[in-house]
C-alpha cells in the first residue's frame, strides 16, 4: 500500500532552505512533488518515501534492493538533471538530496525548478482543436533535442510520454521534458526493476517493443527514446494513443506494442504533410534497425517543415 | 537509381562504350583484374568521356581474408606490386585481438585510393560467411567503425563508404542481422555509405541469391542504411537492381562474367572448368536472361503470328540480337544489352516514393508470370531462362514488406 503525502508543515520542519509549501500535487506510487518556495523562487519539491527491510510483509533481501534501486535512481536523475545543459530539460532545483526520518519511515527530498504550464496529458484529455503543425514540429524537434542531449551524456530517458512532457507560455522553450527518475546510464551495470516483478519500470502503454525483450539491457540506445517520443507527438497530434486503448488489459497492451503496427497518423490527420506524418509513423517502427535514427537527418527533416 | 558495372577480366572498351552511352552511371573496379597502370589509365579514360562518371575501386580485402586456398587465383592483387600497399593477408587472431591492425589496414587502403582519380573511396573489410554473431561479425563491425573514424583522421572529401560483405546464410537469421544494423546505424563518426555485398556460395549458384529470405534480408540492409541517411551501393546486384530500389538503394552493380553478376569468393578458388555461357538475352518483361537461341526462337513464332508475348525490350541493343539463330552475340554486346535494358527497367520501375515503387515492382513481376504463363506453355526454356526467379522476387518483396513494417495504403 502506497502511504499519504507527508503534510507541507512536516516538510517545513524536516527539509531546511524551504520558505513556503503547497500541499503535494502530484505524486507516482512512493513519491509526492510539492509546490515550494526556496529562496524566493518557486521549485517543484520531490519526496520520496524509502522502503526499508523492517517491513514484516516484504522479503528483505528485495527490500534492500529497492531501497538501493531508489537511491540509484535518484543519484541518476540529479546526475543527469545536472549535465544537461539543453532549456527542454527541466533543471535541478536549490534543496540538494536531504534524507530525514518521520514516524519510522525514511524520507529523501531535492527539487526541481518549477516549470509553469500544462502537462501533454491533460491538454490530450480535455476537449481542444487539434494542434497545427508548427506546433507538432515545436514538440519533435524539442524532443529529439532531449534525447540528443541525454545520449550525449550516455543516458537513455525511458519513460518519454504526455504526462512528462510539460507545455509552457515561454516561446523559448516550448516544451519542457520532466521526470529523469528511471532514466537509465548506458554505462552502468544496474538497470532499475519494479521491486516486485522484476519488470522494467516504465509505463506499459509508452513502453519500446525492445524494452519488453529479456536482453533489452544490452539493447537499450537512444532510440527507445525515439519511440516514445514517436508515441507522445502521435497521440498529441491525433488526440489518441496509436496502439494502446482504455479498456484493454496488460496482456493486450504489451501485445499491441510487440505486434500491432498503429494506424498511419495520415489517417487520424489528413490534414498534416504526408512527411511530417512518415517521420513519427517511422519512430514507431517496432525494431529500432527500422526507425530514421540520423539525428542531424531528423533536424533537417524537421527544419524544412516550419 | 543508379547501374554501375561491376568490372572484372578482360574489359576491353566494354565500360567505355557503356558509359559513353549512358548506360551505366559508373564502374566499380576489381582489382583482381586489372593492374594498377592500366587502372589508373581506364579510369582517366572514363573521366574524359563522361566527367560526372562515378569511379571505385573495391579493394577485395576479403580475399585476402576469407580465402585461404593456397592455389588462390587472386590474380593481380598478388603480382601487382602496387596492390601490397594494401592488401595483406590476414589471419583473423590477428584481426580479432589487435584492432590497431584493422586501423592500419583501413588506413594504407584509402590512401592508396585516395592516389586513384576515383570519386568515392571503399573501405576494406572481410566476409561475414556465416552469422552476424560471430567473430566474423565482431571483426566486420570493427572494420566499418574504425572506417568512419579514419575517414576523419584523414580529412579528405570524397565521400567514403563501408564494405558490408555477408554470406546469404547471414542474411537468414534476421534476429542477428537487426541487431548488427542496430549497431551500424549508431555510429559516432560513419562512413558516408555503404558498399553492400551478398555473396552465393559459387558463382553459378543463382538460387543462392534468389530465394525469398535472401532477397528480403538484402531489402531490410538497403532500408535500415538508407532511412538512417546513408548512401547504399549493392555490388553484384544484377537482375534485383530495380527492387532494391524498394528499400532506398542508391545504385546497384552487374558486369559481364556470371562472377561479376553475382557475388562469391569463389571467384578467387581455384578453377573448376567448364565452358564459356552461352550468350543470352536480358528481357525487361521477363526479369531475366533468355539464351540468344530462345529469343530467336520466340521472335520466329511471332514473326509467323503466334501469340506469344513479345520479350524484346524495344531498345537500340536489340540490334545486336538479329532475328537468327545462328548469330552469337560476342560478351561485348551482350554486356551493353543487359546494361541499357536494366537501365531502362530502373528508369520504368524506380521512384523516389517508396510506395509507388513498390506497386511498380509488383506489377513488373505479375506482368512477368503472366507472360512466363504464355511462353512456356509453348516453348521449353532452359532452366536458367525459366520463371522459378519470380516467385522469390515476389515473396521476398512480401516478407520485406512485412519485416520492415511498411503500411502500403490499400494493400
Amino acid at each position: 500500500m502506497h502511504p499519504d503525502p507527508l503534510p507541507p508543515g512536516k516538510l517545513l520542519e524536516r527539509v531546511p532552505g524551504l520558505e513556503a509549501v503547497e500541499p503535494c500535487f502530484d505524486r507516482g506510487g512512493f513519491k509526492w512533488v510539492y509546490r515550494a518556495t526556496v529562496q524566493g523562487r518557486k521549485e517543484a519539491l520531490k519526496v520520496l518515501a524509502m522502503r526499508t527491510v523492517a517491513e514484516p510483509d516484504v522479503d528483505p533481501n528485495l527490500a534492500e534492493a529497492f531501497v538501493r534501486e531508489q537511491y540509484a535512481r535518484i543519484r541518476r536523475e540529479i546526475q543527469a538533471l545536472a549535465i544537461c545543459s539543453v532549456p527542454e530539460i527541466v533543471k535541478l532545483g536549490a534543496i540538494s538530496p536531504i534524507e530525514f526520518e518521520t514516524e519510522g519511515t525514511k524520507f529523501l527530498a531535492y527539487s526541481e525548478e518549477y516549470v509553469e504550464g500544462v502537462d501533454l496529458w491533460k491538454l490530450i484529455r480535455r476537449p481542444r482543436e487539434l494542434p497545427p503543425l508548427p506546433e507538432l514540429v515545436a514538440l519533435f524537434a524539442s524532443l529529439v533535442r532531449c534525447v540528443q542531449e541525454l545520449w550525449r551524456h550516455g543516458y537513455v530517458h525511458r519513460d518519454i510520454k504526455p504526462h512528462n512532457v510539460m507545455k509552457t507560455n515561454d516561446v523559448s522553450r516550448q516544451f519542457v521534458l520532466l521526470d529523469l527518475g528511471i532514466a537509465f546510464a548506458v554505462n552502468e551495470t544496474n538497470l532499475t526493476y519494479r521491486a516486485d516483478d522484476r519488470m522494467p519500470v516504465a509505463t506499459y502503454r509508452y513502453l519500446a517493443p525492445e524494452m519488453l525483450q529479456p536482453d533489452f539491457r544490452e539493447r537499450i540506445d537512444y532510440r527507445t527514446d525515439l519511440y516514445t517520443t514517436g508515441m507522445t507527438v502521435y497521440e498529441y497530434a491525433a488526440g489518441r494513443h496509436p496502439l494502446a486503448r482504455d479498456a484493454d488489459d496488460l496482456m493486450q497492451t504489451i501485445s499491441r506494442a510487440l505486434r500491432q503496427p498503429p494506424t498511419p497518423l495520415g489517417q487520424h490527420r489528413p490534414d498534416l504533410p504526408a512527411d511530417f506524418c512518415a517521420l513519427v509513423d517511422g519512430m514507431l517502427k517496432k525494431k529500432p534497425a527500422l526507425r530514421p535514427a540520423n539525428l542531424r537527418l531528423l533536424f533537417q527533416r524537421l527544419e524544412a517543415m516550419t | 537509381m543508379k547501374l554501375y558495372a561491376q568490372h572484372g577480366a578482360l574489359q576491353g572498351d566494354k565500360t567505355k562504350v557503356g558509359i559513353e552511352k549512358s548506360y551505366i552511371s559508373g564502374v566499380i573496379y576489381s582489382p583482381r583484374d586489372i593492374g594498377v597502370p592500366q587502372l589508373r589509365a581506364h579510369i582517366s579514360e572514363v573521366a574524359r568521356i563522361d566527367p560526372s562518371a562515378e569511379q571505385f575501386f573495391d579493394p577485395q580485402y576479403y580475399a585476402g581474408y576469407n580465402v585461404t586456398d593456397p592455389d588462390a587465383r587472386l590474380g593481380r592483387l598478388a603480382t601487382c606490386e602496387d596492390y601490397e600497399a594494401y592488401f595483406r593477408q590476414r589471419r583473423r587472431r590477428e584481426l580479432e585481438r589487435d584492432t590497431r591492425i584493422i586501423e592500419a589496414d583501413i588506413a594504407d587502403c584509402l590512401e592508396f585510393q585516395m592516389g586513384l582519380a576515383v570519386t568515392g573511396v571503399i573501405s576494406p573489410n572481410i566476409l561475414i560467411t556465416r552469422s552476424f554473431d560471430s567473430i566474423e561479425g565482431a571483426i566486420a563491425k570493427n572494420f566499418i567503425r574504425l572506417s568512419g573514424q579514419n575517414r576523419t583522421n584523414l580529412g579528405h572529401g570524397k565521400p567514403l563508404f563501408a564494405t558490408l560483405a555477408v554470406s546469404r546464410e547471414a542474411l537468414l537469421d534476421r534476429g542477428e542481422l537487426f541487431s548488427f544494423l542496430e549497431d551500424i546505424t549508431a555510429l559516432d563518426e560513419p562512413p558516408d555509405g555503404f558498399y553492400v555485398l551478398v555473396a552465393a556460395s559459387s558463382e553459378d549458384a543463382r538460387a543462392d541469391i534468389l530465394h525469398a529470405d535472401v532477397i528480403a534480408g538484402w531489402l531490410l540492409i538497403n532500408q535500415s542504411l538508407s532511412l538512417n541517411g546513408y548512401q547504399v551501393i549493392n555490388g553484384y546486384s544484377d537482375v534485383l537492381t530495380p527492387f532494391l530500389r524498394i528499400a532506398g538503394a542508391a545504385a546497384g552493380a552487374t558486369g559481364w562474367w556470371q562472377n561479376s553478376r553475382t557475388f562469391s569468393l569463389g571467384r578467387f578458388l581455384p578453377a573448376s572448368g567448364g565452358r564459356l555461357p552461352i550468350p543470352r538475352y536480358l528481357s525487361k518483361l521477363l526479369l531475366n536472361r533468355i539464351t540468344h537461341i530462345e529469343l530467336a526462337q520466340i521472335t520466329d513464332l511471332r514473326a509467323r503470328g503466334r501469340r506469344i508475348p513479345a520479350v524484346l525490350n524495344g531498345l537500340e541493343t536489340d540490334s545486336l540480337y538479329p532475328p537468327d539463330a545462328g548469330y552469337e552475340p560476342a560478351r561485348a554486346e551482350e554486356v551493353l544489352q543487359s546494361w541499357e535494358a536494366l537501365h531502362s527497367l530502373c528508369e520504368d520501375l524506380c521512384r523516389d516514393d517508396q510506395i509507388a515503387t513498390l506497386r511498380l515492382c509488383r506489377r513488373a513481376v505479375t506482368r512477368a508470370v503472366q507472360a512466363y504463363d504464355v511462353i512456356q506453355s509453348i516453348i521449353r526454356l532452359d532452366p536458367r531462362s525459366n520463371a522459378e526467379h519470380l516467385s522469390a522476387i515476389e515473396e521476398g518483396i512480401d516478407l520485406f514488406v512485412r519485416l520492415a513494417e511498411i503500411g502500403e495504403p490499400g494493400a
